[in-house]
C-alpha cells in the first residue's frame, strides 16, 4: 500500500483535483438550471410549468451514465450525420454539461420546495408595497427560501460528487478513473480501490462536517 | 380634519368566485377622500376578500373597482403603479424576517426608486417614531412582540406615501394587552385625513373611529350607515344578530 502511494501519490490527487473541478463547475450550473426550472415550476403560467415539469422528469428519468453518453458520444455524431460541423466535446466539456444538467433537474426541484416553504404572506405583503412579481421574488422570497434549502444543497453536492465517478466512462481523469488506470498498472485490486474510496470518504466527511456548520450558522440567525 | 366629497374608491356590483364558491355577490359602495370605513360581519361574509380586491391582491371576477379614477378590474392597469398608492396592513403582520425593521420599511421606496437610500433611511426613521418604535430600528422582526410587529407594517406601509389604506384585521393575531397600542397608532393616522378602510372585530374601534360602518353578510352588504345607526340602532335582523353575538 505505501508503495502505490509513494509511486501514485502524485497521480491520485490531481485526479482528485479533477473531481473536484468537475463538481464545483457542474453545481455551479446546476445552481443557475435548477433556479430558472425551479421559477418555471413555481410560476402561475402553465406553459412555464409545463416546461419545467418536462425538464424536470426528463433529465430525472435518464441514467447519468446514459446521459453521459448521450452527450459525448451521441450529440457530435448526430450534429455530424446532420452535416452542420464536426466537432468534439472533450470529456471534461461533456462531464460538466451531462453532471450539470442532472444536478440541474434535482436543484429545480430543491428551488421550487423552497420557494414553497416562504409562508405566501410574504409575497402578498411585498406585492401590496407595489414590487414587481420578480422584484418580490429576489428581494423577498428567494433570501428566504435559500436559507431553508441550505441542507438540500450540500446534499445535493455530495451527491454530485459521488456521481462523477460515473464519468470515469468518458475518460474523464477523475479519482475512480485513476483507480482504474492505477489497478491497471500494478494488479493491486484491494488496495488501490481501498486508497480511492478513503479518498472519497474523507473529502465528504469533510464537506459533511462543514456543512453542518453552516447549517447551525443559519438556523442561529432565524431565531434571532 | 375637514372630509371633502372627493371620491377615492368606487366599487359598482364586484364579483369575485373561487372556483364555483360566490364569495362577492354583487358590492358597491363608495369611499370618499379622508373617510374611515369598518368591514364588520361574520367570518366568511367575504369582508377580508372585499379588501383584498382593492388592491386586487384578488383576481376581480366581475364589476368595477376604479381606485383614484382608475379601474383596476381591467387587465392591461399597471397594478404595482396603483398598490404604491395603497398600503395594507396583514392580520399576521407579514414582516420579512431577513431585514431589520428599517430595511423592512425602506425597501420598497429605494427598490421603486421612489427615494435615495438617505432620503428613504430619513423617513423609515420619521415612520418608526411615529409609531413609537425608532428604538427597534436596527432590530429583527422576530425579536418584536406582536404589537410592534404591526406598528411596524402600518410603518412599512406608509413609507411609500399611500393615500388610501387597507386594514385587514390588524388586531385579531394579537394578545389582548397589545390590542391597544396598534388601535392607537391607527386613530392617529384616522385624525390625520387618510382614507382608511378597516376589517376589525373591534366594534369598541368601530364606534369610536369610523365614519361609516358596513355590515356584510353572505357576499352582500347588508346595512352601512354611522356607528350610532349601524352598531346601536340596526334595523336588518342579521346586523342585529351579529351584534348580539359579538357585544
Amino acid at each position: 500500500m505505501a508503495a502505490i502511494l509513494k509511486t501514485y501519490s502524485g497521480m491520485l490527487l490531481e485526479s482528485l483535483g479533477q473531481t473536484m473541478l468537475l463538481t464545483l463547475l457542474s453545481l455551479a450550473f446546476a445552481f443557475v438550471i435548477g433556479l430558472i426550472f425551479g421559477l418555471m415550476n413555481v410560476s402561475k403560467s402553465k406553459v412555464l410549468n409545463f416546461i419545467g415539469t418536462l425538464y424536470v422528469d426528463a433529465v430525472r428519468g435518464v441514467p447519468l451514465i446514459v446521459l453521459a453518453y448521450f452527450i459525448y458520444f451521441g450529440v457530435p455524431a448526430g450534429v455530424k450525420a446532420m452535416g452542420v460541423a464536426s466537432f468534439k466535446l472533450s470529456a471534461l466539456q461533456a462531464g460538466t454539461i451531462s453532471l450539470s444538467m442532472n444536478a440541474g433537474a434535482y436543484m429545480a426541484e430543491i428551488f421550487r420546495a423552497g420557494i414553497q416553504s416562504v409562508d405566501k404572506g410574504q409575497m402578498e405583503a411585498a406585492r401590496s408595497l407595489g414590487l414587481g412579481y420578480g422584484k418580490a421574488m429576489q428581494k423577498v422570497i428567494l433570501p428566504q427560501a435559500i436559507r431553508t434549502m441550505v441542507p438540500s444543497i450540500i446534499n445535493q453536492f455530495i451527491i454530485s460528487l459521488k456521481d462523477t465517478s460515473i464519468l470515469s466512462v468518458i475518460g474523464f481523469p477523475e479519482l475512480t478513473k485513476a483507480g482504474n488506470i492505477i489497478v491497471g498498472n500494478t494488479f493491486k485490486v484491494l488496495e488501490v480501490w481501498a486508497i480511492v474510496a478513503i479518498m472519497y470518504m474523507i473529502v465528504i466527511t469533510i464537506l459533511s462536517k462543514l456543512a453542518k456548520r453552516i447549517e447551525r450558522r443559519l438556523n442561529v440567525g432565524k431565531e434571532r | 380634519m375637514e372630509k371633502s366629497d372627493k371620491i377615492k374608491i368606487h366599487v359598482s356590483n364586484l364579483k369575485k368566485n373561487f372556483g364555483s364558491l360566490e364569495v362577492l355577490k354583487s358590492i358597491s359602495a363608495d369611499v370618499t377622500e379622508g373617510e374611515v370605513v369598518v368591514l364588520i360581519g361574520p367570518s366568511g361574509s367575504g369582508k377580508s376578500t372585499f379588501l383584498r380586491c382593492l388592491n386586487r391582491l384578488e383576481d376581480i371576477t366581475a364589476g368595477e373597482v376604479v381606485i383614484n379614477g382608475v379601474n383596476i378590474a381591467e387587465k392591461n392597469v399597471d397594478i404595482n403603479k396603483v398598490r404604491e398608492n395603497i398600503g395594507m396592513v396583514f392580520q399576521h403582520f407579514n414582516l420579512f424576517p431577513h431585514m431589520t425593521v428599517l430595511e423592512n420599511i425602506m425597501l420598497a421606496p429605494v427598490e421603486l426608486k421612489k427615494m435615495t437610500k438617505e432620503e428613504a433611511h430619513a423617513k423609515g426613521m420619521e415612520l418608526l417614531k411615529r409609531v413609537g418604535l425608532a428604538d427597534k430600528a436596527s432590530v429583527y422582526p422576530p425579536q418584536l412582540s406582536g404589537g410592534q410587529k404591526q406598528r411596524v407594517a402600518i410603518a412599512r406601509s406608509l413609507a411609500m406615501n399611500p393615500d388610501i389604506m387597507l386594514f385587514d384585521e390588524p388586531t385579531s393575531a394579537l394578545d389582548p394587552e397589545m390590542v391597544g397600542e396598534v388601535l392607537a397608532v391607527m386613530k392617529e393616522l384616522a385624525a390625520s385625513g387618510m382614507t382608511m378602510l378597516v376589517v376589525t372585530h373591534e366594534i369598541g374601534f368601530a364606534r369610536e373611529v369610523a365614519d361609516r360602518v358596513i355590515f356584510m353578510d353572505g357576499g352582500y352588504i347588508v346595512e352601512q350607515g354611522t356607528p350610532d345607526e349601524v352598531i346601536k340602532n340596526p334595523k336588518e335582523p342579521r346586523t342585529i344578530d351579529f351584534l348580539n353575538k359579538v357585544l
